[in-house]
Protein backbone atom coordinates (compact mmCIF):
# COMPACT_ATOMS: atom_id res chain seq x y z
CA UNK A 1 0.00 0.00 0.00
CA UNK A 2 2.90 2.45 1.04
CA UNK A 3 4.14 2.31 -2.54
CA UNK A 4 0.91 3.04 -4.06
CA UNK A 5 0.59 6.04 -1.82
CA UNK A 6 4.18 6.99 -3.20
CA UNK A 7 2.85 6.87 -6.71
CA UNK A 8 -0.65 8.67 -6.13
CA UNK A 9 1.02 11.73 -4.17
CA UNK A 10 4.50 12.67 -5.37
CA UNK A 11 5.58 13.00 -8.79
CA UNK A 12 9.51 12.36 -8.69
CA UNK A 13 11.77 15.80 -8.64
CA UNK A 14 13.25 15.84 -11.46
CA UNK A 15 17.06 15.47 -10.43
CA UNK A 16 18.19 18.74 -9.63
CA UNK A 17 21.55 20.92 -9.28
CA UNK A 18 20.29 24.41 -8.67
CA UNK A 19 22.29 27.15 -9.43
CA UNK A 20 24.13 29.19 -7.46
CA UNK A 21 24.51 33.26 -7.02
CA UNK A 22 27.88 34.30 -7.33
CA UNK A 23 27.77 37.37 -5.51
CA UNK A 24 23.99 36.36 -3.62
CA UNK A 25 24.57 39.09 -0.37
CA UNK A 26 22.88 42.25 -1.87
CA UNK A 27 20.40 40.31 -3.24
CA UNK A 28 19.96 38.67 0.53
CA UNK A 29 19.81 42.45 1.95
CA UNK A 30 17.23 43.25 0.24
CA UNK A 31 14.88 40.34 0.60
CA UNK A 32 15.26 40.81 4.63
CA UNK A 33 13.91 44.22 3.90
CA UNK A 34 11.19 43.10 2.20
CA UNK A 35 10.13 40.20 4.60
CA UNK A 36 11.42 42.35 7.55
CA UNK A 37 8.19 44.92 5.77
CA UNK A 38 6.18 41.90 6.52
CA UNK A 39 6.56 41.00 10.14
CA UNK A 40 6.96 45.01 10.92
CA UNK A 41 2.80 45.41 11.19
CA UNK A 42 2.85 42.29 13.40
CA UNK A 43 5.23 44.00 15.97
CA UNK A 44 3.68 47.21 15.57
CA UNK A 45 0.56 45.71 17.07
CA UNK A 46 2.22 43.49 19.95
CA UNK A 47 3.92 46.23 20.99
CA UNK A 48 1.20 48.59 21.20
CA UNK A 49 -1.13 46.65 22.66
CA UNK A 50 1.11 46.14 25.41
CA UNK A 51 1.52 49.84 26.02
CA UNK A 52 -1.09 51.61 28.51
CA UNK A 53 -3.46 54.50 26.92
CA UNK A 54 -0.77 56.70 28.35
CA UNK A 55 2.12 55.54 26.58
CA UNK A 56 0.63 55.81 23.41
CA UNK A 57 -0.77 59.57 24.48
CA UNK A 58 2.84 60.54 25.40
CA UNK A 59 3.92 58.90 22.16
CA UNK A 60 3.15 57.14 18.84
CA UNK A 61 5.62 54.60 18.75
CA UNK A 62 8.14 53.00 21.43
CA UNK A 63 8.07 50.04 23.78
CA UNK A 64 5.97 49.49 26.55
CA UNK A 65 6.87 51.20 29.75
CA UNK A 66 4.99 48.95 31.86
CA UNK A 67 3.73 45.73 30.91
CA UNK A 68 0.05 45.66 30.86
CA UNK A 69 -2.42 43.26 29.64
CA UNK A 70 -4.94 46.11 30.57
CA UNK A 71 -5.10 46.84 26.16
CA UNK A 72 -6.24 42.97 25.76
CA UNK A 73 -9.05 42.52 28.68
CA UNK A 74 -10.71 45.90 27.51
CA UNK A 75 -10.76 44.36 23.89
CA UNK A 76 -11.57 40.82 24.80
CA UNK A 77 -14.67 42.13 26.83
CA UNK A 78 -15.48 45.69 26.74
CA UNK A 79 -15.30 45.57 23.13
CA UNK A 80 -16.84 41.94 22.66
CA UNK A 81 -13.96 40.85 20.79
CA UNK A 82 -14.14 37.32 22.53
CA UNK A 83 -17.69 36.70 21.37
CA UNK A 84 -16.54 38.14 17.90
CA UNK A 85 -13.89 34.93 18.29
CA UNK A 86 -16.37 32.02 19.04
CA UNK A 87 -18.28 33.42 16.02
CA UNK A 88 -15.17 33.60 13.97
CA UNK A 89 -13.80 30.20 15.08
CA UNK A 90 -17.69 28.45 14.62
CA UNK A 91 -18.08 29.91 11.03
CA UNK A 92 -14.37 28.96 9.66
CA UNK A 93 -14.67 25.31 11.45
CA UNK A 94 -18.01 25.03 9.91
CA UNK A 95 -17.04 26.59 6.31
CA UNK A 96 -14.54 24.52 6.08
CA UNK A 97 -15.89 21.08 7.13
CA UNK A 98 -18.80 21.38 4.62
CA UNK A 99 -16.21 22.79 2.09
CA UNK A 100 -13.45 19.99 2.69
CA UNK A 101 -16.46 17.19 2.47
CA UNK A 102 -18.17 18.80 -0.77
CA UNK A 103 -15.08 19.13 -2.78
CA UNK A 104 -14.39 15.69 -2.26
CA UNK A 105 -17.02 14.03 -2.58
CA UNK A 106 -17.44 15.75 -6.23
CA UNK A 107 -13.77 15.43 -6.89
CA UNK A 108 -14.01 11.76 -6.47
CA UNK A 109 -17.22 12.13 -8.42
CA UNK A 110 -15.95 13.34 -10.97
CA UNK A 111 -12.60 11.06 -11.94
CA UNK A 112 -13.42 8.30 -11.29
CA UNK A 113 -16.72 7.86 -12.00
CA UNK A 114 -18.71 7.96 -14.99
CA UNK A 115 -22.06 9.55 -15.53
CA UNK A 116 -23.92 11.66 -18.15
CA UNK A 117 -23.32 15.46 -18.56
CA UNK A 118 -20.09 14.96 -16.05
CA UNK A 119 -17.91 17.09 -18.68
CA UNK A 120 -20.58 19.76 -19.09
CA UNK A 121 -21.36 20.09 -14.83
CA UNK A 122 -17.69 20.06 -14.40
CA UNK A 123 -16.79 23.41 -16.45
CA UNK A 124 -20.21 24.45 -15.42
CA UNK A 125 -18.68 24.56 -11.93
CA UNK A 126 -15.40 26.04 -12.63
CA UNK A 127 -16.72 28.86 -14.45
CA UNK A 128 -17.50 30.45 -11.25
CA UNK A 129 -13.99 30.82 -10.06
CA UNK A 130 -13.81 33.25 -12.87
CA UNK A 131 -16.86 35.46 -11.64
CA UNK A 132 -15.84 38.03 -9.20
CA UNK A 133 -18.26 37.28 -6.32
CA UNK A 134 -17.90 40.55 -4.55
CA UNK A 135 -19.89 42.22 -7.60
CA UNK A 136 -22.76 39.71 -7.05
CA UNK A 137 -23.23 41.43 -3.41
CA UNK A 138 -26.75 42.83 -4.20
CA UNK A 139 -28.40 39.71 -5.60
CA UNK A 140 -26.65 37.28 -2.53
CA UNK A 141 -27.77 39.81 -0.20
CA UNK A 142 -31.97 39.51 -1.55
CA UNK A 143 -31.64 36.13 -1.78
CA UNK A 144 -30.30 35.64 1.92
CA UNK A 145 -33.31 37.46 2.98
CA UNK A 146 -35.34 35.53 1.03
CA UNK A 147 -34.29 32.43 2.57
CA UNK A 148 -34.31 33.31 5.92
CA UNK A 149 -30.97 33.17 6.90
CA UNK A 150 -29.69 36.83 7.49
CA UNK A 151 -28.23 37.49 10.61
CA UNK A 152 -27.45 34.01 11.00
CA UNK A 153 -23.94 32.04 11.03
CA UNK A 154 -25.87 29.90 8.18
CA UNK A 155 -25.61 32.67 5.72
CA UNK A 156 -22.22 33.25 5.47
CA UNK A 157 -20.96 29.43 6.02
CA UNK A 158 -23.46 28.46 2.95
CA UNK A 159 -21.78 31.52 0.94
CA UNK A 160 -18.12 30.65 1.96
CA UNK A 161 -18.55 27.40 0.76
CA UNK A 162 -20.31 28.34 -2.60
CA UNK A 163 -17.50 30.78 -3.43
CA UNK A 164 -14.65 28.39 -2.49
CA UNK A 165 -16.02 24.70 -3.86
CA UNK A 166 -15.20 25.55 -7.31
CA UNK A 167 -11.33 26.23 -6.72
CA UNK A 168 -11.57 23.46 -4.01
CA UNK A 169 -13.28 20.87 -6.05
CA UNK A 170 -10.49 21.52 -9.18
CA UNK A 171 -7.85 20.45 -6.94
CA UNK A 172 -9.66 17.51 -5.79
CA UNK A 173 -10.49 16.34 -9.23
CA UNK A 174 -7.15 16.85 -10.11
CA UNK A 175 -5.70 14.93 -7.12
CA UNK A 176 -7.94 11.86 -7.73
CA UNK A 177 -7.62 11.80 -11.54
CA UNK A 178 -3.88 11.38 -10.65
CA UNK A 179 -4.82 8.36 -8.71
CA UNK A 180 -4.00 5.27 -10.57
CA UNK A 181 -7.20 3.25 -11.65
CA UNK A 182 -5.88 0.21 -11.43
CA UNK A 183 -5.71 0.72 -7.25
CA UNK A 184 -9.66 1.05 -7.88
CA UNK A 185 -9.96 -2.08 -9.86
CA UNK A 186 -7.97 -4.31 -6.97
CA UNK A 187 -10.16 -2.99 -4.37
CA UNK A 188 -13.10 -3.78 -6.45
CA UNK A 189 -11.94 -7.19 -6.82
CA UNK A 190 -11.78 -7.75 -2.77
CA UNK A 191 -15.02 -7.20 -3.20
CA UNK A 192 -15.50 -3.31 -2.20
CA UNK A 193 -18.06 -0.96 -3.54
CA UNK A 194 -17.86 2.58 -4.78
CA UNK A 195 -18.60 4.03 -0.89
CA UNK A 196 -16.00 1.36 0.88
CA UNK A 197 -13.72 2.36 -2.19
CA UNK A 198 -13.87 5.64 -1.62
CA UNK A 199 -14.06 5.99 2.64
CA UNK A 200 -11.47 3.05 2.63
CA UNK A 201 -9.06 3.68 -0.16
CA UNK A 202 -9.50 7.25 -1.50
CA UNK A 203 -9.96 9.49 1.53
CA UNK A 204 -6.86 7.98 3.22
CA UNK A 205 -4.87 8.64 0.28
CA UNK A 206 -5.92 12.16 -0.42
CA UNK A 207 -4.46 13.43 3.15
CA UNK A 208 -1.84 16.24 1.52
CA UNK A 209 -4.77 17.40 -0.96
CA UNK A 210 -7.18 17.98 1.93
CA UNK A 211 -4.52 19.46 4.46
CA UNK A 212 -4.38 21.79 1.58
CA UNK A 213 -7.99 22.40 1.34
CA UNK A 214 -7.79 23.31 5.12
CA UNK A 215 -5.34 25.95 5.24
CA UNK A 216 -6.74 27.59 2.04
CA UNK A 217 -10.14 27.79 3.24
CA UNK A 218 -9.02 28.66 7.23
CA UNK A 219 -7.34 31.69 6.03
CA UNK A 220 -10.19 32.51 3.65
CA UNK A 221 -12.83 31.96 6.13
CA UNK A 222 -11.36 33.98 8.97
CA UNK A 223 -10.59 36.81 7.12
CA UNK A 224 -13.27 37.21 5.01
CA UNK A 225 -14.80 40.93 5.66
CA UNK A 226 -16.96 41.94 3.06
CA UNK A 227 -19.77 39.50 3.20
CA UNK A 228 -19.42 39.18 6.92
CA UNK A 229 -20.22 42.98 7.41
CA UNK A 230 -23.53 43.08 5.10
CA UNK A 231 -25.14 39.21 6.32
CA UNK A 232 -24.03 39.32 9.78
CA UNK A 233 -25.69 42.46 11.88
CA UNK A 234 -26.21 41.96 15.57
CA UNK A 235 -23.28 41.27 17.80
CA UNK A 236 -24.33 38.41 18.70
CA UNK A 237 -23.11 36.50 15.34
CA UNK A 238 -20.68 38.93 14.24
CA UNK A 239 -17.14 37.63 13.53
CA UNK A 240 -13.90 38.86 13.96
CA UNK A 241 -13.24 41.60 11.14
CA UNK A 242 -16.48 42.94 11.20
CA UNK A 243 -16.27 43.49 15.67
CA UNK A 244 -12.68 44.64 15.09
CA UNK A 245 -13.55 47.46 12.35
CA UNK A 246 -16.55 48.44 15.37
CA UNK A 247 -13.49 48.75 17.90
CA UNK A 248 -11.80 51.27 15.60
CA UNK A 249 -15.38 53.15 15.61
CA UNK A 250 -16.31 52.89 19.80
CA UNK A 251 -13.27 53.80 20.93
CA UNK A 252 -11.46 56.24 19.11
CA UNK A 253 -8.56 57.03 21.14
CA UNK A 254 -8.01 53.61 22.57
CA UNK A 255 -5.39 52.41 20.00
CA UNK A 256 -3.88 49.87 22.48
CA UNK A 257 -7.30 47.72 22.59
CA UNK A 258 -7.66 48.26 18.95
CA UNK A 259 -4.44 47.03 18.23
CA UNK A 260 -5.19 44.05 20.98
CA UNK A 261 -8.12 43.72 18.99
CA UNK A 262 -5.89 43.56 15.55
CA UNK A 263 -3.44 41.22 17.68
CA UNK A 264 -6.16 38.31 18.44
CA UNK A 265 -7.36 38.32 15.04
CA UNK A 266 -3.96 38.07 13.20
CA UNK A 267 -2.70 35.18 15.58
CA UNK A 268 -4.52 32.15 14.68
CA UNK A 269 -4.32 32.58 11.07
CA UNK A 270 -0.47 33.75 11.47
CA UNK A 271 -0.58 30.39 13.37
CA UNK A 272 -2.10 28.28 10.64
CA UNK A 273 -0.44 29.60 8.04
CA UNK A 274 3.34 28.83 10.17
CA UNK A 275 2.23 24.92 10.87
CA UNK A 276 0.56 24.03 7.59
CA UNK A 277 2.58 26.67 4.86
CA UNK A 278 4.16 23.66 3.34
CA UNK A 279 0.33 22.68 1.71
CA UNK A 280 -0.45 25.90 1.47
CA UNK A 281 2.69 26.30 -1.46
CA UNK A 282 1.58 22.77 -2.86
CA UNK A 283 -1.89 24.34 -3.37
CA UNK A 284 -0.31 26.94 -5.20
CA UNK A 285 1.44 24.87 -7.22
CA UNK A 286 -0.97 22.87 -8.37
CA UNK A 287 -3.23 25.69 -9.24
CA UNK A 288 -0.25 27.26 -11.58
CA UNK A 289 1.61 24.62 -13.20
CA UNK A 290 -1.34 22.43 -13.89
CA UNK B 1 -27.84 27.84 -6.29
CA UNK B 2 -25.94 30.26 -3.77
CA UNK B 3 -24.12 31.47 -7.00
CA UNK B 4 -26.13 30.82 -9.85
CA UNK B 5 -29.60 32.37 -8.90
CA UNK B 6 -27.67 35.96 -7.21
CA UNK B 7 -26.08 36.17 -10.74
CA UNK B 8 -29.35 35.63 -13.31
CA UNK B 9 -30.87 38.25 -10.37
CA UNK B 10 -28.11 40.72 -11.28
CA UNK B 11 -28.75 40.68 -14.98
CA UNK B 12 -32.54 40.59 -14.93
CA UNK B 13 -32.42 43.35 -11.90
CA UNK B 14 -30.07 45.60 -13.69
CA UNK B 15 -33.03 46.84 -16.04
CA UNK B 16 -35.06 47.29 -13.36
CA UNK B 17 -35.86 50.31 -10.95
CA UNK B 18 -35.97 48.22 -7.38
CA UNK B 19 -35.42 49.24 -3.75
CA UNK B 20 -34.99 45.74 -3.14
CA UNK B 21 -37.97 45.57 -1.36
CA UNK B 22 -40.89 46.32 -3.57
CA UNK B 23 -41.74 45.16 -7.15
CA UNK B 24 -38.95 45.76 -9.48
CA UNK B 25 -40.00 48.21 -12.37
CA UNK B 26 -38.41 47.40 -15.57
CA UNK B 27 -37.10 50.18 -16.95
CA UNK B 28 -34.98 49.04 -20.11
CA UNK B 29 -31.79 50.35 -20.52
CA UNK B 30 -31.77 53.26 -18.75
CA UNK B 31 -29.72 52.29 -15.80
CA UNK B 32 -26.93 52.36 -18.35
CA UNK B 33 -27.64 55.33 -20.05
CA UNK B 34 -27.33 57.58 -17.11
CA UNK B 35 -24.21 54.83 -16.01
CA UNK B 36 -21.75 56.84 -18.72
CA UNK B 37 -23.15 60.35 -17.32
CA UNK B 38 -22.66 59.61 -13.47
CA UNK B 39 -19.17 61.40 -12.16
CA UNK B 40 -19.18 59.63 -10.07
CA UNK B 41 -19.27 56.13 -11.57
CA UNK B 42 -16.61 57.29 -13.55
CA UNK B 43 -14.15 58.84 -11.06
CA UNK B 44 -14.72 54.79 -9.20
CA UNK B 45 -13.64 53.61 -12.55
CA UNK B 46 -10.94 56.19 -13.01
CA UNK B 47 -9.43 55.22 -9.20
CA UNK B 48 -9.73 51.40 -10.54
CA UNK B 49 -7.44 52.38 -13.23
CA UNK B 50 -4.80 54.08 -10.86
CA UNK B 51 -5.32 50.96 -8.93
CA UNK B 52 -4.31 48.68 -12.07
CA UNK B 53 -1.03 50.22 -12.19
CA UNK B 54 -0.10 47.84 -9.52
CA UNK B 55 -0.50 45.14 -12.32
CA UNK B 56 2.95 45.78 -14.14
CA UNK B 57 4.69 46.69 -10.71
CA UNK B 58 3.13 42.83 -9.87
CA UNK B 59 4.01 41.23 -12.96
CA UNK B 60 8.04 42.47 -12.74
CA UNK B 61 9.06 42.68 -8.85
CA UNK B 62 7.81 39.61 -8.03
CA UNK B 63 9.17 37.82 -10.99
CA UNK B 64 13.10 39.27 -9.57
CA UNK B 65 12.37 38.28 -5.93
CA UNK B 66 10.99 34.70 -7.08
CA UNK B 67 14.36 34.26 -9.50
CA UNK B 68 16.30 35.08 -6.14
CA UNK B 69 14.64 32.61 -4.08
CA UNK B 70 14.79 30.02 -6.90
CA UNK B 71 18.32 30.61 -6.86
CA UNK B 72 18.49 29.32 -3.83
CA UNK B 73 20.57 32.43 -2.00
CA UNK B 74 21.09 31.72 2.10
CA UNK B 75 18.07 31.81 3.80
CA UNK B 76 15.86 31.23 1.18
CA UNK B 77 13.68 28.90 2.70
CA UNK B 78 12.94 31.59 5.31
CA UNK B 79 12.23 34.09 3.04
CA UNK B 80 10.12 31.95 0.88
CA UNK B 81 7.61 31.63 4.02
CA UNK B 82 7.77 34.86 5.22
CA UNK B 83 7.29 37.10 1.94
CA UNK B 84 3.83 36.02 1.83
CA UNK B 85 3.40 36.74 5.71
CA UNK B 86 1.33 40.06 3.99
CA UNK B 87 -1.45 38.06 2.39
CA UNK B 88 -1.63 36.40 5.80
CA UNK B 89 -3.30 39.02 7.59
CA UNK B 90 -6.91 40.11 7.21
CA UNK B 91 -7.06 42.72 4.84
CA UNK B 92 -9.33 44.71 7.33
CA UNK B 93 -5.93 44.08 9.76
CA UNK B 94 -3.68 45.78 6.96
CA UNK B 95 -6.45 48.83 6.43
CA UNK B 96 -6.93 49.90 10.42
CA UNK B 97 -3.16 49.63 10.91
CA UNK B 98 -2.70 51.83 7.56
CA UNK B 99 -5.42 54.15 8.82
CA UNK B 100 -4.17 54.09 12.41
CA UNK B 101 -0.31 54.75 10.80
CA UNK B 102 -1.21 56.86 9.05
CA UNK B 103 -2.87 59.94 10.52
CA UNK B 104 -1.88 63.50 11.14
CA UNK B 105 -0.75 62.81 14.33
CA UNK B 106 -0.14 59.32 13.86
CA UNK B 107 3.37 57.12 13.82
CA UNK B 108 4.59 57.44 10.37
CA UNK B 109 4.61 61.51 10.61
CA UNK B 110 5.57 62.18 14.47
CA UNK B 111 8.78 59.27 13.17
CA UNK B 112 9.51 61.87 10.26
CA UNK B 113 9.25 64.43 12.48
CA UNK B 114 12.29 62.93 15.30
CA UNK B 115 14.54 62.57 12.81
CA UNK B 116 13.90 65.86 11.27
CA UNK B 117 12.03 65.04 8.36
CA UNK B 118 9.22 67.82 9.26
CA UNK B 119 8.77 68.60 5.56
CA UNK B 120 7.54 65.21 4.47
CA UNK B 121 5.05 65.08 7.28
CA UNK B 122 1.13 65.59 5.92
CA UNK B 123 -1.98 64.64 6.29
CA UNK B 124 -1.68 61.55 4.31
CA UNK B 125 -5.02 60.66 3.78
CA UNK B 126 -6.51 64.49 3.25
CA UNK B 127 -6.15 63.99 0.07
CA UNK B 128 -5.95 61.92 -2.83
CA UNK B 129 -3.24 62.92 -4.36
CA UNK B 130 -1.60 61.04 -1.45
CA UNK B 131 -4.15 58.70 -0.14
CA UNK B 132 -4.25 57.07 -4.00
CA UNK B 133 -0.47 56.23 -3.89
CA UNK B 134 -0.40 55.35 -0.05
CA UNK B 135 -3.51 52.60 -1.07
CA UNK B 136 -1.69 51.21 -4.26
CA UNK B 137 1.22 50.75 -1.99
CA UNK B 138 -0.44 48.77 0.56
CA UNK B 139 -2.34 47.05 -2.32
CA UNK B 140 0.98 45.93 -3.74
CA UNK B 141 2.42 44.96 -0.32
CA UNK B 142 -0.16 42.63 0.50
CA UNK B 143 -0.08 40.29 -2.46
CA UNK B 144 3.22 40.38 -3.31
CA UNK B 145 4.32 37.20 -1.84
CA UNK B 146 1.13 35.42 -3.30
CA UNK B 147 2.80 36.53 -6.80
CA UNK B 148 6.07 35.39 -5.69
CA UNK B 149 4.96 31.83 -4.49
CA UNK B 150 3.05 31.59 -8.43
CA UNK B 151 6.33 32.67 -9.98
CA UNK B 152 7.99 29.90 -7.97
CA UNK B 153 5.95 27.60 -8.46
CA UNK B 154 6.79 28.05 -12.06
CA UNK B 155 10.09 28.40 -12.04
CA UNK B 156 10.48 24.92 -10.46
CA UNK B 157 8.59 22.87 -13.21
CA UNK B 158 11.75 24.13 -15.40
CA UNK B 159 14.33 21.66 -16.38
CA UNK B 160 17.05 22.95 -14.54
CA UNK B 161 19.95 22.01 -17.42
CA UNK B 162 18.52 24.65 -19.44
CA UNK B 163 19.86 27.11 -17.18
CA UNK B 164 23.00 25.33 -16.72
CA UNK B 165 23.02 25.00 -20.17
CA UNK B 166 22.70 28.60 -20.82
CA UNK B 167 25.03 29.30 -17.86
CA UNK B 168 28.02 27.56 -19.38
CA UNK B 169 27.06 29.70 -22.50
CA UNK B 170 28.00 32.86 -20.16
CA UNK B 171 24.33 34.64 -19.36
CA UNK B 172 24.66 35.94 -16.22
CA UNK B 173 21.63 36.20 -14.04
CA UNK B 174 19.65 38.79 -15.90
CA UNK B 175 20.08 37.18 -18.66
CA UNK B 176 19.01 33.81 -17.99
CA UNK B 177 16.04 35.16 -16.27
CA UNK B 178 14.52 37.17 -19.10
CA UNK B 179 15.71 34.38 -21.91
CA UNK B 180 15.28 31.22 -20.19
CA UNK B 181 12.92 31.39 -17.32
CA UNK B 182 10.52 33.76 -18.68
CA UNK B 183 9.60 32.39 -22.07
CA UNK B 184 8.95 28.97 -19.94
CA UNK B 185 6.32 31.03 -17.71
CA UNK B 186 3.79 31.96 -20.28
CA UNK B 187 0.97 30.47 -18.26
CA UNK B 188 2.06 32.05 -14.81
CA UNK B 189 2.42 34.92 -15.94
CA UNK B 190 -1.25 34.84 -17.45
CA UNK B 191 -2.75 34.32 -13.98
CA UNK B 192 -0.49 36.56 -12.13
CA UNK B 193 -1.75 39.26 -15.16
CA UNK B 194 -5.37 38.42 -14.83
CA UNK B 195 -5.50 37.77 -10.88
CA UNK B 196 -3.91 41.20 -10.67
CA UNK B 197 -6.16 43.24 -13.04
CA UNK B 198 -8.83 41.50 -11.29
CA UNK B 199 -8.11 42.48 -8.25
CA UNK B 200 -7.58 46.48 -8.88
CA UNK B 201 -11.22 46.25 -10.63
CA UNK B 202 -13.31 43.94 -8.46
CA UNK B 203 -11.33 43.29 -5.21
CA UNK B 204 -10.70 46.64 -3.53
CA UNK B 205 -13.73 47.68 -1.43
CA UNK B 206 -11.95 46.40 1.95
CA UNK B 207 -9.22 48.55 1.26
CA UNK B 208 -11.32 51.64 0.57
CA UNK B 209 -13.72 51.03 3.68
CA UNK B 210 -10.79 50.77 6.16
CA UNK B 211 -8.41 53.23 4.61
CA UNK B 212 -10.40 56.06 3.55
CA UNK B 213 -14.15 55.18 3.38
CA UNK B 214 -14.21 56.69 -0.26
CA UNK B 215 -12.99 60.06 1.30
CA UNK B 216 -12.18 62.88 1.35
CA UNK B 217 -15.50 63.40 -0.23
CA UNK B 218 -15.67 60.80 -2.88
CA UNK B 219 -12.18 61.20 -4.15
CA UNK B 220 -11.10 57.49 -3.26
CA UNK B 221 -14.13 55.67 -4.54
CA UNK B 222 -13.73 52.93 -6.58
CA UNK B 223 -16.44 51.05 -8.46
CA UNK B 224 -17.52 47.93 -5.89
CA UNK B 225 -17.64 50.40 -3.08
CA UNK B 226 -19.67 52.67 -5.63
CA UNK B 227 -22.27 49.76 -6.44
CA UNK B 228 -21.77 48.94 -2.00
CA UNK B 229 -23.10 52.63 -1.41
CA UNK B 230 -25.70 52.88 -4.44
CA UNK B 231 -27.17 49.39 -2.82
CA UNK B 232 -27.03 49.97 0.49
CA UNK B 233 -27.36 52.92 1.62
CA UNK B 234 -29.00 54.57 -1.01
CA UNK B 235 -31.24 51.48 -1.88
CA UNK B 236 -30.95 51.49 -5.54
CA UNK B 237 -30.62 48.08 -5.73
CA UNK B 238 -31.13 47.99 -9.90
CA UNK B 239 -28.50 51.07 -10.32
CA UNK B 240 -26.30 48.82 -7.88
CA UNK B 241 -26.93 45.89 -10.03
CA UNK B 242 -26.13 47.71 -13.80
CA UNK B 243 -23.23 48.73 -12.43
CA UNK B 244 -22.19 45.08 -11.27
CA UNK B 245 -23.03 43.93 -14.52
CA UNK B 246 -21.12 46.88 -16.56
CA UNK B 247 -18.02 46.05 -14.23
CA UNK B 248 -17.90 42.48 -14.86
CA UNK B 249 -18.15 43.07 -18.59
CA UNK B 250 -15.48 45.66 -18.03
CA UNK B 251 -13.24 43.08 -16.19
CA UNK B 252 -14.17 39.85 -19.01
CA UNK B 253 -13.27 42.56 -21.49
CA UNK B 254 -9.71 43.21 -20.10
CA UNK B 255 -9.06 39.34 -19.39
CA UNK B 256 -9.54 37.98 -22.37
CA UNK B 257 -7.50 40.86 -24.42
CA UNK B 258 -4.57 40.18 -22.60
CA UNK B 259 -4.53 36.42 -22.61
CA UNK B 260 -5.19 37.57 -26.51
CA UNK B 261 -1.98 39.40 -25.91
CA UNK B 262 0.51 36.98 -24.22
CA UNK B 263 -0.69 34.69 -26.55
CA UNK B 264 -0.16 36.23 -30.27
CA UNK B 265 3.15 37.55 -28.53
CA UNK B 266 4.42 33.40 -28.22
CA UNK B 267 3.52 32.60 -31.72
Amino acid sequence: MSTAVEVATATPPPARRRLRMKHPWPFVGGLALLCASGVLPLLFMAFTAFRTQRDWDNSRIGLPTTFSFGAFQRAWTDANIGVYFRNSAIVTVSTVALTVVCATLAGYGFSKLRWRLRGATYLFVLSWIAIPPLLLMVPIYVEMVQLGLLDTYGAVIFLYTALNLPFNVYLMTAFFRSVPDELIEAARMDGAGIHRIFFRVMVPLARPPLATLVIFNVLWAWNEFLFALLMLQSDSVKTLTVGVLQLQGRFVTDYPALMAGLLITSLPVIGAYLVFQRHLVRGIVAGAVK
Amino acid sequence: MFIGYPFGSIVYHAFTRWDGIAPAQWVGLHNFKILWHDPLFLRSLRNNGIFAISVPIQVVLPLLVAYIIHRRVPGWRFFRSTVFLPAVYATVVIGILAATVLQLDGPLNQTLGSVGLTSLEREWLGSSSTSLPVILLVLVWTNFGYNVLLYLAGMSAIDPSLEEAARIDGAGWLRILFSVITPNLRRVLEIVLVVNTITAFAFMFVYIYTITNGGPGTDTYVSEFYIYQQAFTNQNMGYAAAIGVTLVLIVLAIGVLQIRILTRERD
